[in-house]
């Protein structure tokens, strides 16, 4: 009886080890860590999250975010049939339960609305061209959100000593961004203008217009 | 991946481990009397929030045919270690814990892992990583940010408040503070007039409640770290006969459901406390026959905004679908 009852063991032991994706995962997470300038397990003296986001975001962040970026309407379609299929092929999430998918797209369109009266400022996008608004951009000061650092896949909160750290690099990151893409875009007379737009956005909101933060933003004219 | 426990293990216990390939369910029943035990400690029940974690990680425990060992420390870090030694000295296979204390907390859990007994914490973080086996905490700084956008928009943008944080040796309480103004700040016309802490507690928040309301009867909002400090503000507030004061506080519990639907506390954040406390069983359940949990040790779970539309749908910390 021992012997088969073992073999069981063996195979669910093996079958159990199979997501191998996680050594790899640790290993871009060290690799971050030591870019980064932080350490798990380190005080929070030591740990500075502008320095983190400012060390990584143009050699890293930008580019990654450029090769992961699907094309919106092809991305919103898939959203539509699969999210999760969605999620796999242009997202990232940390942990399958309890929190959502974080897609990153790019896309051109028309701005057909402005709300600049709030400092989480933003303007609605018209994308295929119907005239109707389907993606919300954040065009700062003050961003929302964490989409920018949760689409990371080699930024984990394990990397982190905890949940302030954690946060204080998503508004390092926001506020980063903000300075670097956002700080010469006008806030008036920005409706019939052309924006494109490489940008994140969490998949919170099954149906909504999902609500883009950008990483890169180029503003074109009227015509 | 460990291959310790199929050579040690007695016969029966490996069936129960066979058991995980497909058929698990009716096993457990039998082994009643040969059943491993888990340690469940948390913060005293007194807060229904502490009382339905300790509910849920039994139910799934008991489900999962473990014994259990419900236990509270009353957030006190010396109490607590002595329940990590009674975890110890009766053989549990696994402890779940919500902490006294990030810091003072690393020692007891190092005590259990060296005593080769693994620990799950959940809701509130340790400052240390490989000492647990798992942190599985509420997103509290998404919750947080969502409290305080429902906060800003009940307030219409102006007016003066007040800030109830909670127990500081809990990263809870700062972590929440910090997902606060990193919204309320960006309002230059909402002008914070006290921020105390009230220890998570509602009779604490009543008598600072009391005392800020004194000092400031100009105020129109209070914003509050956990609900039972909420419900401990509202109840001062209502005393003196103050039910305008916009209150929104943090957790989803009953108490604040029942007051956001008669129309006293206007919202509050869901954590999924519930849920939370079965995940880290489950983890428990599956480090304890395989050795690994499958998941990186610190892992969020996103919290859901509370108002008025939503409140009909919370019961005991979880969302009905």
């Amino acid at each position: 009886m021992r012997h088969p009852t073992f073999l069981i063991t063996v195979v669910l032991a093996g079958l159990l080890a199979l997501p191998g994706c996680k050594l790899v995962k640790n290993e871009e997470l060290a690799k971050a860590k030591a870019e980064g300038g932080t350490q798990a397990g380190a005080g929070a003296s030591a740990f500075d999250p502008d320095r983190m986001a400012r060390d990584m975001w143009g050699p890293r962040i930008v580019p990654y975010l450029e090769a992961k970026a699907g094309p919106f309407t092809e991305v919103q379609a898939l959203i539509a049939r699969n999210p999760d299929e969605a999620g796999t092929r242009f997202g990232y999430r940390e942990k399958p339960e309890g929190m959502p998918w974080t897609i990153a797209s790019r896309f051109e369109g028309r701005i057909v609305a402005a709300n600049t009266a709030s400092r989480a400022a933003t303007v609605d996008v018209d994308v295929d061209g119907d005239g109707t608004a389907d993606a919300v951009v954040q065009i700062g000061p003050v961003i929302r959100g964490t989409a920018l650092r949760d689409r990371l896949d080699f930024i984990s909160f394990n990397a982190f000593t905890n949940q302030i750290d954690y946060a204080q690099f998503a508004k390092s990151l926001n506020t980063l961004m903000a300075e670097t893409a956002l700080a010469k875009l006008p806030r008036e007379d920005l409706v019939g203008r052309k924006l494109s737009v490489i940008g994140v956005f969490p998949l919170d909101k099954p149906g909504g217009k999902p609500l883009v933060t950008p990483a890169v933003v180029t503003l074109g004219d009227k015509s | 991946m460990s291959f310790r426990t199929p050579f040690r293990t007695p016969f029966r216990k490996l069936l129960l481990t066979a058991g995980l390939a497909g058929m698990l369910a009716a096993g457990a029943g039998s082994l009643a009397q040969a059943a491993d035990l888990i340690a469940i400690i948390t913060p005293s029940h007194d807060n229904p929030f502490f009382k339905a974690e300790a509910e849920g990680a039994s139910k799934r425990a008991k489900a999962l045919g473990y014994e259990t060992l419900v236990l509270v420390h009353n957030d006190d870090a010396n109490k607590q270690s002595q329940l990590i030694d009674t975890a110890i000295a009766r053989g549990a296979k696994a402890i779940i814990l919500d902490n006294a204390g990030a810091d003072a907390t690393v020692a007891a859990v190092q005590k259990a892992k060296d005593a080769k007994i693994p620990s799950f914490l959940i809701d509130r973080e340790i400052n240390a990583a490989g000492v647990a086996v798992s942190q599985i905490v509420s997103n509290n700084y998404q919750g947080a940010q969502l409290g305080a956008q429902e906060f800003v928009k009940l307030m219409g943008e102006k007016g003066n408040y007040v800030e109830l944080v909670g127990k500081e040796s809990d990263t809870n309480a700062g972590i929440r503070s910090k997902g606060y103004h990193d919204v309320i700040d960006d309002y230059p016309d909402l002008k914070m007039v006290a921020r105390q802490s009230a220890n998570w507690s509602q009779t604490e928040a009543f008598s600072k409640m009391e005392s800020i309301l004194q000092a400031n009867p100009n105020i129109k909002g209070v914003i509050s770290g956990n609900d039972t400090m909420a419900m401990g503000a509202f109840a001062a507030l209502k005393a003196a006969g103050r039910t305008d004061v916009i209150v929104v506080g943090f957790d989803g519990s009953n108490e604040v459901r029942d007051s956001i639907l008669s129309g006293g506390i206007k919202a509050t954040v869901l954590q999924p406390a519930y849920r939370q406390a079965e995940i880290a069983v489950e983890q428990a359940d599956k480090y304890i026959k395989t050795g690994s949990t499958g998941q990186s040790e610190k892992q969020l779970m996103d919290c859901v905004l509370i108002n008025a539309d939503t409140a009909k749908k919370l019961e005991t910390f979880a969302l009905a679908d």
